[in-house]
This record gives C-alpha cells, sequence and structure tokens, in this order.
C-alpha cells in the first residue's frame, strides 16, 4: 500500500513538472496565451495597485528615507529648525512635493529637448525576488504609449517601456541587468554601450579600442532607429571609474546614473521626439560653488617716528 | 473532500498573491524585501504532504510567473516551486524537529529561500535570463533570506492556521 502510495506521489511529481516544462517551452516559443494571461493579470491588479497606492504613500518611503538618513541628517534638522510647526503638514505633504518637483525637472528636461511626453506616477514597484529591477506606472496604451519608449526621470533617463496595457505599462529601469543602451560621451562624441548591474552603478563598454575615456565624462543615449527604444540626447550618467585592463579589447568603466531610482515617483515617456537632435544641451548643470568674498586689506605703515 | 480542499485554497492563495502585488510590492525595502507569498508557498509546502505540496507549489509557482515584473519565462518559477516544495515537504514529513516548533520551521524556510532563489538564478542562467552581476544576486539573495527570517515568524501563526482551516489538518505550530 505505501508502495503504491510513493508511485503514485512520484507520477504526480513528474506529471507537474512536465507541465512546467511544457509551459516553459510555449512561453519560449512565443505562444501569444500565455503572455495574454500575463497581461491579463497585470490588468485585473492594475486597479488595486492604484488603490494601495494611494492607501500606502505616507509609508512607502520610510525604509528609503531610514537608510538615507546619514546623507540627509544635516537637511532634516535644518527643517526640523525652521519648520517645527509646519512638519505635520510637511509630512503628509511630502510625497505629494517630492513629485512635483520632479515632474517639474522631467518638464524642463522634455521642454528644452523639443519631446512630447506623457507624465505618469509610480504605482508600485516590482519585485526583486526575479532580480529584475521594474516599476508599473499608472498610464498605458489609453495614453498613448506603446512598448519600447524612452522613459525619462528628473534628471536624466530611467528606463524604457517593457510592457503595456490599457491604464499601466511596466517599465524596465536602466538599473536592471537586462538593460542595454548605447551611449556617447559629451562631447569626444565616443560611443559605447551601457549595461545596467542591478545598483545605480553601471558598466560602460566602448566599442572602439581607439577611444579613451576619463573619469567625469559625461555620457548621453545615443538614440535608435525612429527613436524606439532610445529618443537622442538623454543623459545617462557620469564615469566614476575607468578599467584599463591590459587585456582588454576596448576600454571599459563604471558609471553613476543620474536618475535616483529609490526615490522615483514622477516619469515621462518620451511618445514623440524632436526632429532636432539636442546633442549635449541636455546635460546636467553641475553644481556651482558658492563664491566667497575675499576682502584684501592694504597695510600702510606709519612713517616711523624721527628722533 | 478534495473538491473541499481546493475551493478553500485557491482563494487564500489568490489573497495572499494580491497582498504581494498590490501592498508589499509598494515599499521599497532595502535588500531586496521579502515576498509574503513566497513565504507563504514555502510554509504551506511544509506543513503539507509530499504530494499536496507538489500541487501547491505548482499553483504558486504558477501565480509567480503570471506576476507582471517576473522576468523568467512562464513555467521557470512553476518548475522551481514544485520541486522546492516537494524537497521542502519530503524532507520534513516526520521530523517533529523541523515540523514541531516555530524557530525550526522558520530556519526551514528561510533555507528554502536561499536555495529556491539560488536555483532560480541558476535556471535562469540555463535559459538565458539576465539577472545581474554576481555581487548583486549575492547580495539580493542573502537580503530575502534575512527578511524571510524576520517575516516568517509573525506570520506563521496565521499562515499555519489558513493550512489548518483548508485542509483539515492539526499542525501543532
Amino acid at each position: 500500500m505505501r508502495h503504491g502510495g510513493e508511485g503514485r506521489s512520484r507520477l504526480l511529481l513528474i506529471v507537474l513538472i512536465v507541465s512546467a516544462l511544457f509551459l516553459i517551452t510555449l512561453d519560449l516559443r512565443g505562444v501569444g496565451v500565455l503572455e495574454g494571461a500575463r497581461q491579463g493579470t497585470q490588468t485585473i491588479l492594475s486597479p488595486f495597485q492604484r488603490a494601495g497606492s494611494v492607501v500606502i504613500t505616507p509609508f512607502k518611503n520610510f525604509f528609503s528615507d531610514v537608510t538615507h538618513l546619514g546623507r540627509t541628517r544635516n537637511q532634516i534638522e535644518k527643517l526640523r529648525t525652521d519648520n517645527a510647526k509646519l512638519r505635520a503638514t510637511l509630512l503628509n505633504r511630502k510625497n505629494a512635493d517630492a513629485q512635483l518637483l520632479q515632474l517639474k525637472s522631467i518638464l524642463n528636461l522634455a521642454g528644452t529637448a523639443g519631446y512630447k511626453v506623457v507624465n505618469a506616477r509610480v504605482i508600485s514597484q516590482g519585485s526583486s525576488q526575479s532580480f529584475s529591477q521594474t516599476i508599473t506606472i499608472d498610464a498605458g496604451t489609453s495614453a498613448g504609449i506603446k512598448k519600447n519608449m524612452t522613459v525619462v526621470a528628473e534628471n536624466g533617463i530611467a528606463g524604457v517601456v517593457k510592457e503595456v496595457y490599457s491604464q499601466t505599462s511596466l517599465i524596465m529601469l536602466a538599473t536592471d541587468p537586462a538593460f542595454k543602451i548605447g551611449v556617447r560621451i559629451a562631447g569626444t562624441q565616443q560611443i559605447g554601450i551601457l549595461s545596467g548591474r542591478g545598483s545605480r552603478s553601471a558598466s560602460l563598454q566602448l566599442l572602439d579600442n581607439q577611444t579613451t575615456v576619463k573619469v567625469g565624462d559625461v555620457l548621453l543615449s545615443r538614440g535608435s532607429v525612429a527613436n524606439r527604444p532610445f529618443v537622442p540626447g538623454v543623459p545617462v550618467g557620469y564615469v566614476t571609474a575607468v578599467d584599463n585592463s591590459a587585456g582588454a579589447i576596448a576600454q571599459s568603466a563604471t558609471v553613476h546614473l543620474y536618475t535616483n531610482f529609490a526615490t522615483l515617483g514622477v516619469v515621462a515617456i518620451v511618445v514623440a521626439a524632436s526632429t532636432v537632435n539636442p546633442g549635449d544641451a541636455l546635460i546636467p548643470q553641475k553644481p556651482q560653488p558658492t563664491p566667497i568674498p575675499t576682502v584684501t586689506i592694504y597695510v600702510t605703515p606709519s612713517p616711523s617716528p624721527t628722533k | 473532500m478534495i473538491t473541499r480542499q481546493l475551493s478553500i485554497s485557491a482563494p487564500i492563495f489568490i489573497l495572499i498573491y494580491g497582498v504581494q502585488e498590490v501592498i508589499v510590492n509598494q515599499f521599497r525595502l532595502p535588500g531586496g524585501g521579502f515576498s509574503i507569498f513566497f513565504i507563504f508557498a514555502l510554509v504551506w509546502a511544509i506543513l503539507s504532504t509530499p504530494d499536496v505540496a507538489a500541487f501547491s507549489g505548482f499553483a504558486s509557482g504558477f501565480l509567480m510567473d503570471l506576476s507582471p515584473t517576473s522576468s523568467g519565462p512562464i513555467g521557470q518559477w512553476t518548475l522551481i516551486m514544485v520541486a522546492s516544495s516537494y524537497v521542502i515537504s519530503f524532507l520534513g514529513s516526520g521530523n517533529e524537529n523541523v515540523k514541531g516548533n516555530p524557530v525550526g520551521v522558520t530556519l526551514f524556510i528561510s533555507s528554502a529561500v536561499f536555495l529556491t532563489e539560488t536555483l532560480f538564478v541558476i535556471s535562469g542562467v540555463l535559459l538565458g535570463v539576465q539577472t545581474g552581476s554576481f555581487g548583486q544576486v549575492l547580495l539580493t539573495i542573502c537580503g530575502f533570506s534575512l527578511w524571510t527570517l524576520v517575516i516568517t515568524p509573525i506570520c506563521l501563526p496565521v499562515f499555519s492556521l489558513l493550512h489548518n482551516i483548508a485542509l483539515d489538518t492539526r499542525s501543532k505550530i
């Protein structure tokens, strides 16, 4: 009896494993039904995600803020001193204000380049259990968004539209390991390929072994055919380290991405790009140091007393 | 009997899946955060017989595959979860050191999360899914396991109760 039970158990296991392998095969062969199932799931989930986003908004940045506490301590202290009475109000409006600021920067960026953009709010972060870096936004095909459109944030590139549904879209962030973008170095116009690495630091591989890159070089998107997936001229990041390995065919470098992915609240999808390449016009300005006034004192020695 | 068990289990799985996708995914947690549905599926497996565990693993894996944020092909999580749930249940069945106390279950689930995620990465590499640098993957897996260690004891009584209601068993956790 026990032997029969074990046999049945093994048979069930084999059937289930074969079914899973069958699903993988179907999906890799591009059977539409399975992709439709994922789209259906997102369509069902999106209204709940929107509602969840509204309810959870006051708490959702808590952990992120805690991890950045050291960096923002001075700012927090200043706010605490200056706005003690307004703190409660500020806490509730903090998220809205941050989104407004992001939106303003995005519109500035898009306006300078002449992009036609659709703004959208981030309604969900993708779970990293599958090692992917994605977000879900509250705009989809009904807002004119299509697959493989460039997504920009306040300071530069945020990612690319991976999937589009009627009311929502799934964005692959520039930090995703599968993310790749053709870039050029501002000024020298050298080209290379930038790949996501799961964090704000990305890797750059130059294409030409005759060219060189140096720390501080700014990278801009190179643009794609018909501006999809990438429009040209979007700031991507700047070089923080250069790998000069002797055996490498071409130089590679580590790049710090301009966009802060931990605080993404609002993004813009470029639905139409300008016919004119913006060139280097979108490079973020470096912070200007506050001039320190210098005071020159001339000392004229008094005539020595004559005896 | 099976119809009754299925009719109670299915809404529970869908509910926890909804909680994961709608609420938990909204939080930006350090170290990759956690997946309450993943923990739930593994707890369910450890409390069940290998047959039921394999079946529930198939269902939970399929739901994880349906998640729009899942990077691999549909069926990858299904395959991993079937194998993982069956092995967890098989190793845990009859071992009261594991099943009998919450600490044992928590440690077992955390280890299972670590191994299952590792298995997912390896199978992903074989299937051509890009998962990032070794350091980043290791950080995510370790972060996930540590979060699981924290979250599992909090959720365990509820999951155990749900399991008892659905499958009419008497798990003593």
